[in-house]
């Protein structure tokens, strides 16, 4: 693939050198996001962990939210990797984490929003507004890098096999 | 365009120790210039003065004309390829070619471009992807000079370059510098140990000695007309071999051994009769049938040539190259006949030479 030989002319055209410069360079872009999206994640649940009104938390559903916090963070990070070398199929996998990520607003924040506690005959919200906000900006914040991730790495895979196809070469 | 001069630099360390002693020399431009000599001579610290990783305790360095003695290293235009390669194994191929450049921020492009033209002088294109890890000791050494030449810098130095590679890749790689050189023709410092190298490569040799410069000359100079016991000794492989011998009647007489002067040699030793001198001769100089008796002691075939070692008269050692295979054993005796002489002052050391007679 990459002892295709360049012309000169070539080497003068700025949007093929651009192109061209993605045979060497990683995609570290999409990896970054990808990484962004893992720390935001760990504030969500740090954010929540840490706020726990009586036992409110101690249910089977927290339990399935910190196996799928350690899986997120692992398939994000894998995915970073993959993305870093421009491989398609992990912007599929990073986009349904992404989406995931979405999807995962509705369970915890939300409930724990609506769902008033009493404790010592005080009766409070699970989860305050400015609790509330603040995780909902780190799923979304987290889904958005984990979508933003795939969708440069579809863009730029697609323009890298593309463009190595011009030169003749094999795709990665 | 670099021409780089010299002017009477010393470097002394804070300890008092004095490693380069008044070192002068003119580099015309594109000119590769070799500075060898045993470890400790002084060499390696000649090119890190000259690249700004030494500070210069006395003297002067100019590069095209400008004093760049307190220049910073990073601010000489200059790039140094080290024995060790130097290269971050985090990073591919491209990446530690493109590193200095992307370091000073230059448009990614004109870095592409600057890594593909180097890759290609060096046979690395298909290599530009993999890490240092998974490179021969001959590519990455190719990996350190593609990081220089994408700077362009208008000197290149070299710190034992080959070193570390085995002898096979040594031969190998000391012709790509060699093509590399005449391809670019850049000016090149090159510092080495060896040589072979310096013989192959150098436009000029600079033959270092406890810090002093010994002699600075073309490759054929410092074989052919050394300017002492040093520059003799040191060049030639294997070295020449040396006796004290006393200038008599038209013969150099040594321990137990004469030898016959031409009409041309006694003209030159005219001034040194009765005196003692030392005589080379170099191995290769030597070949059978003479007048000089030589009892064999070790016998080395290497195929086009063989090494006879022994003693000449009371037990004065000598090894003679001789062309082809031959066959003695220890303790037969050839006569052998010398080509060649080379005269040096006992006292002093040098050559005798015409001029000085």
């Amino acid at each position: 693939m990459n002892d295709t030989r360049i012309t000169e002319e070539r080497l003068e055209d700025k949007v093929f050198l651009r192109k061209d410069r993605m045979r060497y360079i990683k995609n570290t872009a999409s990896s970054r996001l990808a990484l962004l999206a893992i720390l935001f994640n760990v504030l969500f649940f740090v954010s929540i962990y840490k706020s726990d009104v009586g036992s409110y938390y101690y249910t089977i559903l927290i339990g399935a939210s910190i196996l799928y916090n350690l899986v997120f963070m692992l398939l994000v990070f894998l995915s970073s990797e993959g993305v870093k070398q421009y491989k398609k199929s992990y912007s599929l996998l990073l986009a349904i984490l992404g989406i995931g990520q979405i999807v995962r607003i509705f369970i915890i924040p939300l409930n724990a929003h609506s769902t008033e506690i009493t404790v010592k005959k005080v009766t409070s919200i699970v989860m305050g507004d400015a609790q509330f906000t603040r995780t909902v900006i780190y799923l979304a914040v987290s889904a958005a890098c984990c979508l933003a991730g795939a969708a440069i790495n579809l863009k730029k895979s697609m323009t890298l096999k593309a463009h190595i196809a011009s030169l003749g070469g094999q795709s990665k | 365009m670099a021409e780089l001069k010299l002017q009477h630099l010393d470097k002394i360390y804070d300890n008092k120790v004095q490693a380069v002693f008044d070192f002068n020399m003119d580099i015309k431009d594109g000119e590769l210039i070799v500075l060898v000599g045993p470890s400790g001579c002084g060499k390696s610290t000649t090119l890190r003065m000259v690249a700004g990783l030494e500070d210069i305790s006395a003297g002067h360095l100019l590069l095209d004309g400008k004093d760049i003695t307190q220049t910073a290293a990073k601010d000489r235009d200059m790039a140094m390829v080290f024995q060790n390669y130097a290269l971050y194994g985090h990073m591919t191929v491209y990446e530690n070619m493109a590193f200095s450049l992307t370091l000073r921020k230059e448009d990614p492009n004109v870095i592409h471009k600057k890594v593909l033209a180097a890759a290609e002088i060096l046979g690395l294109t298909s290599q530009l992807n993999k890490k240092p890890a998974q490179l021969s000791g001959g590519q990455r050494q190719r990996v350190a000079m593609g990081r220089s030449i994408v700077r362009n810098p208008k000197v290149f130095l070299f710190d034992e370059p080959l070193s570390n590679l085995d002898a096979k890749l040594r031969g190998a790689t000391r012709r790509e510098i060699l093509l590399l050189h005449k391809r670019l023709k850049a000016t090149m410092l090159y510092v080495t140990h060896d040589q072979t190298e310096a013989l192959t490569l150098a436009d000029r040799i600079v033959c270092m000695s406890m810090g002093r410069v010994q002699q600075i000359g073309t490759p054929l100079e410092l074989y052919d007309s050394p300017a002492n016991l040093f520059v003799a000794g040191f060049i030639g492989l294997p070295p020449m071999n040396f006796y004290n011998v006393l200038f008599e009647d038209g013969t150099l007489k040594g321990k137990g051994f004469a030898v016959e002067l031409d009409g041309e040699e006694k003209d030159l030793l005219g001034n040194w009769y009765g005196k003692e001198i030392v005589l080379g001769i170099r191995p290769e100089d030597l070949e059978e049938g003479g007048e000089l008796p030589v009892k064999v002691t070790m016998n080395e075939n290497l195929g086009m040539n063989t090494l006879v070692n022994g003693t000449l008269g009371d037990g004065n050692r000598i090894v003679a190259k001789l062309r082809g295979w031959k066959e003695f054993r220890n303790g037969d005796t050839a006569g052998l006949k010398c080509k060649r002489k080379h005269f040096f002052d006992k006292d002093t050391t040098n050559a005798i030479r015409k001029e000085e007679c």
